[in-house]
């Protein structure tokens, strides 16, 4: 990007959004389900609200063969059905349309970069979009490098005339190996800074909300620590199955699948200090230094402080379900977790001692991921053991999904000439407080990249770090396969008995969400 | 979405409004909903509160406008309202208040958002020191808006008093009756009184968009050094409904804004205005001369007082950059030009906001709109200009 940008007098004042430069998104993938439903659905809200200039097109690349004509139909039926709205607008749509393109690509083929690079500069030429480029990586995981390797080696990030950027979908390698091969692979064509790996839990206003409660209210940054919590409990449920992609949860499970890179991230915001800024880097950062300190698991913690389950039939809603072993795609001798509790122990002057469980699994009881913080009892028990023993201590609960919002639960006098205690849930639901929608997930993520804001995307030691954590686990886990309970939970409960029984053994019990 | 609404009967008492009687039944109203067998119905509602807003009604027909106006500012802001009807007309003296909710259960039906409102009639000598009424009721701590849609062109006591209470000021600058007059006195009030009164112009907001579109132009690198060769403005208005002689705010507000951001000084050559067209030449740092043209269009029906277009050109450079709304009101469309070469266009939909979503959108704002005084001020140097000439 040229160095001598001048600023722009007319942008200054608080009413007018961030805005873009002129740019290209070329989404590799483009006759995918993502890009259906989310993808072009987002970026086509984008310019509705204008908050890309006119200056923009969008380019679908897939091997199937179509025109632009074709692909521009197929499109406007997308927004239709998934946008939040359920409508196109169609003078808006026509405008949108019009820099839309679809050109037919094959990853492995290097003469069809030599066609997009062509596509490309024609757009620059005809729609002033000045070589500033997104590109999105939405195919199947095992293309990426091979893209990446592509897009380098055909000059197209280069970035002499314009920015380059690449977004990379999840999952991110397999485990540690394959995720710093990936990286690896990547870095020898893309700087850092150009290398947007997807997190969507990360677009979610509520986690980055986390962040807002934590660091710009005075009042619980005192209390974000080892002398006050007793511990921390995450929850990240979900009542759907496998949905018809059995076969890939089959060879990924919910570790892979959840844990090492959505919980890490909801995690990492309740565990990490306060960043000296706001800048990507600063709070990228802080987020890294608090899984370093992270306690490596070892066998023993594995079987000690975690629990693997698989679900058997069961019902949700009231209707029967089947067993994971039944799912489609799924073999009838699986030994897949659907369903992990892990305990983590942070290694520092804030949290030694405060164990964080981690539970994540699918077809629990209901759908929800919250952050429970348990606090300490007070010091004291100045109204006696039993009345105390009637009132549970103060927790703080952050719901991200579904009906985000913050509860916090404490101890009041019942009205009456005896002293008697009972709990009362202070309630703070984000929907009922302002009706106005949340931003959706890829409109946000989209967005911050095309603005060249990497903070809500994970950084390459994040994606490593959080395989890293994992690994034992999973290793631990193929090495007992055999030894595997499962199906251990049925569908519809809170998860296996075990984790019931381990929280109960350290003098602790699961929340129910 | 729907509504439902609880009144009160009236705390009426002679000595005055019955402040701990209001707030005892506003706090019953939060109740949640109990069958006859005395068990509860309905999970009870949050009450939330992010601000006050008092609500000036200079009269009872108002009533039904602000009534729909506090329905959807309500669901984006809820808080307490205060709604001050005055009758000024009668010389009975009359204070009473009443309090409700206000909650709307969104489509969906899931979600039901709470607000309260207090409403206060006044008339005759008391509406002098009605805020003595007002200010006990406020929610303590929380920022106080007055929702006062005309500002007073002339000293007016209440107007004075409620702004003493008030962190911000929500005016309408298109809903004026005296567009030019008004607009001078709104700069008066800013020269005088900048740190005591800060004002939020939904007229402004509706303007966002334009100005969001306008500035866009100039992020485009390429585009950038034609900004500072801009030699030409033409704005087309419709003429405010209540004048159709007077420009229109919205036209003299994106001027002022032009001139304040990029500096173009008012050196005192005449205007001339030839029926429709107004003529301004402004002068640009390094002496280039700008040529402002503000066209009124025949009157069109919803439009009144609206911008239509805005076309700024640096001739030399054969560049032009226009922004213009559609017939229909709902979308604008951009075109940039730069000699035969170059040409984009698009469409973007303009914000069908109604005006409780814009005066919502206002509750949101409490830092001082510095960019928006400094357009008042410049259009105010147009304005009195244009009746010296
Ligand atoms: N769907 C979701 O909700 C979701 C959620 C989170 C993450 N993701 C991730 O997002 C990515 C895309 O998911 P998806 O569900 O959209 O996958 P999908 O429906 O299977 O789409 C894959 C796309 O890749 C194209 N493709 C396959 N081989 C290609 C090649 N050699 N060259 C060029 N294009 C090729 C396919 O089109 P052709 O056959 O026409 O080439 C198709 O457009 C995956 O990495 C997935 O893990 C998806």
């Amino acid at each position: 990007m040229s160095a001598t940008v001048m600023d722009n007098p007319l942008r200054a004042g608080v009413r007018l959004e961030r805005t873009a430069d002129p740019c290209t998104v070329i989404i590799f993938g483009a006759t995918g389900d993502l890009t259906k439903r989310k993808l072009v659905p987002a970026l086509y809200r984008l310019v509705q609200e204008r908050l890309v200039p006119g200056e923009f097109a969008v380019v679908g690349a897939a091997r199937s063969e179509m025109g632009h004509d074709d692909f521009r139909a197929k499109m406007k039926d997308a927004v239709a059905q998934f946008s939040e709205a359920k409508r196109v607008d169609e003078e808006v749509w026509d405008s949108f349309a019009q820099g839309l393109y679809y050109l037919p690509v094959n990853i492995d083929s290097p003469d069809d970069y030599k066609k997009l690079s062509d596509l490309l500069d024609q757009i620059d030429r005809e729609r002033g979009t000045q070589g500033n480029r997104v590109f999105y990586l939405s195919t199947a995981p095992a293309l990426y490098a091979e893209a990446v390797k592509q897009l380098g080696q055909s000059g197209l990030v280069n970035q002499e005339k314009g920015w380059r950027r690449v977004i990379i979908e999840k999952p991110f390698g397999t485990d540690l190996a394959t995720a710093k091969q990936l990286n690896r692979d990547i870095h020898e064509h893309l700087e850092e800074s150009q290398i947007y790996r997807i997190d969507h839990y990360l677009g979610k206003e509520t986690v980055q909300n986390l962040m807002i409660f934590r660091f710009a209210n005075g009042i619980y940054e005192p209390l974000w620590n080892r002398q006050y919590i007793d511990h921390v409990q995450i929850t990240n449920a979900e009542t759907v199955g496998v949905e018809g992609r059995g076969g890939y949860y089959d060879k990924a499970g919910v570790v892979r699948d959840m844990i090492q890179n959505h919980v890490f991230q909801v995690l990492s915001h309740v565990v990490m200090e306060p960043p000296a800024s706001l800048g990507a880097e600063a709070v990228r950062d802080e987020k890294i230094k608090a899984m370093m300190s992270a306690r490596p698991f070892t066998a023993e913690r594995v079987r000690n402080e975690c629990v693997r389950g698989q679900y058997g039939a069961g019902s949700i809603n009231g209707k029967p379900v089947p067993g994971y072993r039944e799912e489609e795609g799924v073999p009838k001798d699986s030994t897949t977790e659907t369903f992990a509790m892990v305990t983590m122990r942070f290694d520092n002057w804030r949290w030694s001692g405060v164990p964080f469980y981690i539970r994540s699994g699918k077809r629990l009881a209901k759908r929800v991921t919250e952050v429970a913080i348990q606090f300490k009892d007070a010091p004291h028990q100045l109204f006696g053991r039993e009345m105390m023993e009637q009132v549970a201590p103060n927790q703080l609960v952050i719901r991200i999904q579904p009906d985000e919002g913050i509860t916090l639960r404490f101890g009041a006098k019942v009205p009456g000439q005896v002293t008697r205690i009972r709990d009362v849930n202070m309630d703070f639901r984000y929907g009922a407080s302002f009706g106005v929608q949340l931003a959706e997930a890829y409109e946000r993520l989209l967005l911050d990249c095309i603005l060249g804001d990497p903070t809500l995307y994970a950084r390459t030691d994040m994606t490593e770090r959080g395989w890293e954590i994992v690994m034992p686990i999973l290793e631990e886990w193929a090495a007992t396969k055999a030894e595997a309970p499962f199906p251990n939970y049925e569908a519809g409960s809170w998860g296996p008995q075990a984790t019931h029984d381990l929280l109960a053994s350290q003098g602790r019990r699961w929340r129910r969400p | 979405m729907e509504t439902q609404t609880h009144n009160s009967s009236a705390a009426v008492s002679v000595s005055g409004i019955d402040v701990s009687k209001l707030e005892k039944e506003l706090a019953a109203m939060w109740q949640p909903a109990k069958n006859e067998d005395g068990t509860v119905a309905e999970a009870g509602t949050t009450r939330v509160c992010v601000l006050n807003l008092i609500v000036y009604a200079a009269q009872q027909e108002d009533r039904a406008e602000i009534d729909q106006l506090l329905d959807e500012v309500t669901e984006q802001t809820p808080g307490r309202s205060i709604i001050l009807v005055a009758d000024r007309d009668s010389a009975d003296a009359k204070l009473e208040a009443y309090v409700s909710t206000r909650c709307q259960t969104s489509s969906r039906g899931a979600k039901q958002v709470c607000g309260e409102q207090i409403t206060i009639e006044a008339s005759g000598p008391v509406i002098e020191t009605v805020s003595t009424a007002i200010e006990p009721l406020l929610m303590p701590d929380m920022p106080v808006f007055l929702w006062w849609k005309d500002i007073p062109h002339y000293e007016d006591k209440l107007f004075n008093r409620l702004v003493g209470l008030a962190d911000r000021v929500v005016i309408d600058s298109l809903a004026f009756d005296h567009p030019h007059e008004d607009l001078l006195r709104l700069a008066e009030i800013i020269r005088t009184n900048p740190q005591f009164m800060l004002v939020s112009d939904l007229n402004w907001g509706r303007m966002t968009a334009w100005r969001s579109l306008v500035a866009s132009f100039w992020d485009v690198d390429d585009y950038r050094p034609l900004l500072d060769q801009i030699d030409t403005v033409i704005v087309e208005y419709d003429p405010p409904d209540v004048a159709h002689s007077a420009i229109a705010p919205q036209a003299l507000l994106i001027i002022g804004w032009l001139a304040s951001r990029l500096g173009w000084q008012f050196l005192g050559q005449a205007p001339h205005s030839d029926g429709q067209t107004t003529h301004f030449t402004l002068q640009a740092l390094g002496g280039r001369e700008v040529k402002i043209e503000l066209r009124a269009l025949p009157d069109r029906e919803g439009r009144d007082g609206w911008l239509a277009s805005l076309t700024l050109r640096a001739t030399q450079a054969g560049a032009e950059f226009r922004v213009a709304m559609n017939e229909a009101g709902t979308k604008l469309e951009t075109e940039a030009r730069i000699g035969d070469a170059h040409h984009v266009e698009r469409v973007v939909a303009y914000e069908q906001k109604t005006e409780g979503q814009r005066l919502s959108r206002e509750l949101g704002l409490l830092l001082r709109d510095r960019i928006y005084e400094a357009a008042v001020t410049a259009a105010a140097q147009l304005l009195a200009a244009l009746s010296q000439s």
